[in-house]
């Protein structure tokens, strides 16, 4: 409950304040957001599994999203950043996908 | 992530360990109650997930787990509201593709280049307008310069400068028309730029005619003394008039006074309607 209230101020933080992204980081805000929601629908699937860790999810959660970053930085710098980030997405969108499906099938048992 | 996805993965060969491991996740607020609830549901039917999530969800639990991906998922919802609303705010040039790009640049470049032919033209014609408009001034100064001119030979300005005056007094009445004619002519001959006698001005077309004890001028009556007032060079204009044989000896000998005097400043004021020609009309332009 917490945690959904967490994510419920935080948009609407971002949306009220408007806080300035420095231009340094705004290339991999993208990224970085959605490696942030890979993490959060692993760890909605490791909850419902019965498995969820709280130390697991902080470590995965910013292993996530620091090597996303990584990524794009890297292909920036290789000069394929456009590519890279989007097998970055293909990729996590492909477990987003699947971790969906899991916590669909305990949700909905279907 | 990964490591999520790698425990939650071998899930389905996982059942006995989860009750090993099910104290950390979801227990540190109700330790008891969860681990009574699994314990009575293990023998049963498990807990399934959704009872799971409807527990996590509905007592609202203060819990160090709680806290922690509440932070974390404070930080996803900030990330996420501050990109949504970048990409919104920022024009489509943002989320184009490098194609679009290029061609949009493309586009601009080619109206950049439309904009600044026009440019180019409008800059032509203002500096044509410009240099047309200085000639038109200069040509209308020089009409004016001209125009000034040509008034004083037609008599419609007045004008000064230097010349002769000269009288005549002729008490015989022996100065007619033609005698009038003569000296005028005489004077035209040396030179005369301006003349009016007795206040008529005298012009290109001028014409004396003889009247009763006097001579009419262009319609007007003058009497003598016949006063001419005369524009031009005064070493030209007097010798003119006094050559043996001229008009001074002409009308001595008719028993006239005639009386030439040079003058720096000679004033014609004397005015001529200007007459429009019914029929000849200027065929320069």
């Amino acid at each position: 409950m917490i945690a959904v209230l967490g994510l419920v101020v935080g948009v609407v933080a971002g949306l009220v304040v408007r806080p300035v992204v420095p231009l340094a980081v705004e290339p991999y805000l993208p990224i970085a957001v959605v490696a942030a929601l890979d993490a959060v629908f692993g760890g909605l699937r490791a909850m419902l599994d019965g498995i969820f860790d709280d130390k697991v999810f902080v470590v995965s959660f910013l292993s996530n999203v620091v090597v996303a970053a990584l990524i794009v930085f890297l292909g920036d710098k290789l000069g394929v950043g456009a590519q890279l980030s989007t097998g970055v997405v293909v990729v996590l969108g492909i477990r987003i996908f699947s971790n969906a499906a899991a916590i669909r099938r305990h949700v909905f048992r279907a | 992530m990964s490591d999520d996805s790698n425990d939650s993965k071998p899930d389905g060969a996982l059942p006995p360990e989860r009750e090993e491991p099910s104290e950390p996740p979801e227990a540190a607020g109700a330790q008891g109650a969860d681990k009574s609830a699994d314990k009575g549901d293990d023998s049963g039917p498990q807990l399934t997930g959704r009872q799971r999530l409807a527990k996590a969800v509905w007592p609202p639990r203060v819990t160090r787990a709680q806290l922690i991906v509440a932070l974390l998922l404070f930080v996803l919802g900030l990330g996420l509201a501050i990109q949504v609303r970048s990409t919104s705010e920022n024009s489509a040039l943002r989320g184009a593709r490098r194609e679009d790009l290029v061609r949009i640049l493309d586009e601009l470049d080619d109206r950049t280049k439309r904009l600044e032919d026009e440019k180019r033209k409008l800059d032509g014609q203002r500096t044509q307008l410009e240099t047309s408009s200085d000639q038109a001034e200069e040509a209308r100064k020089q009409t004016k310069e001209k125009e000034a001119q040509l008034g004083v030979l037609a008599g419609t300005v007045a004008a000064e400068g230097p010349g002769i005056h000269m009288t005549i007094k002729d008490r015989a009445g022996a100065t007619d028309s033609d005698t009038l004619l003569d000296a005028v002519q005489e004077l035209r001959a040396a030179g005369a730029e301006a003349m009016e006698v007795n206040g008529v001005r005298v012009v290109a077309d001028t014409h004396f005619t003889d009247s009763g004890g006097g001579v009419d001028v262009d319609g007007h009556k003058i009497e003598q003394p016949y006063r001419f007032e005369v524009i031009g060079k005064p070493a030209d204009l007097e010798p003119a008039l006094n050559i043996p044989g001229g008009v001074v000896q002409t009308l001595k000998n008719k028993q006239a006074t005639v009386d030439v005097t040079r003058s720096g400043k000679i004033t014609v004021d004397a005015l001529r309607q200007a007459k429009r020609p019914d029929y000849a009309r200027s065929s320069s332009r």
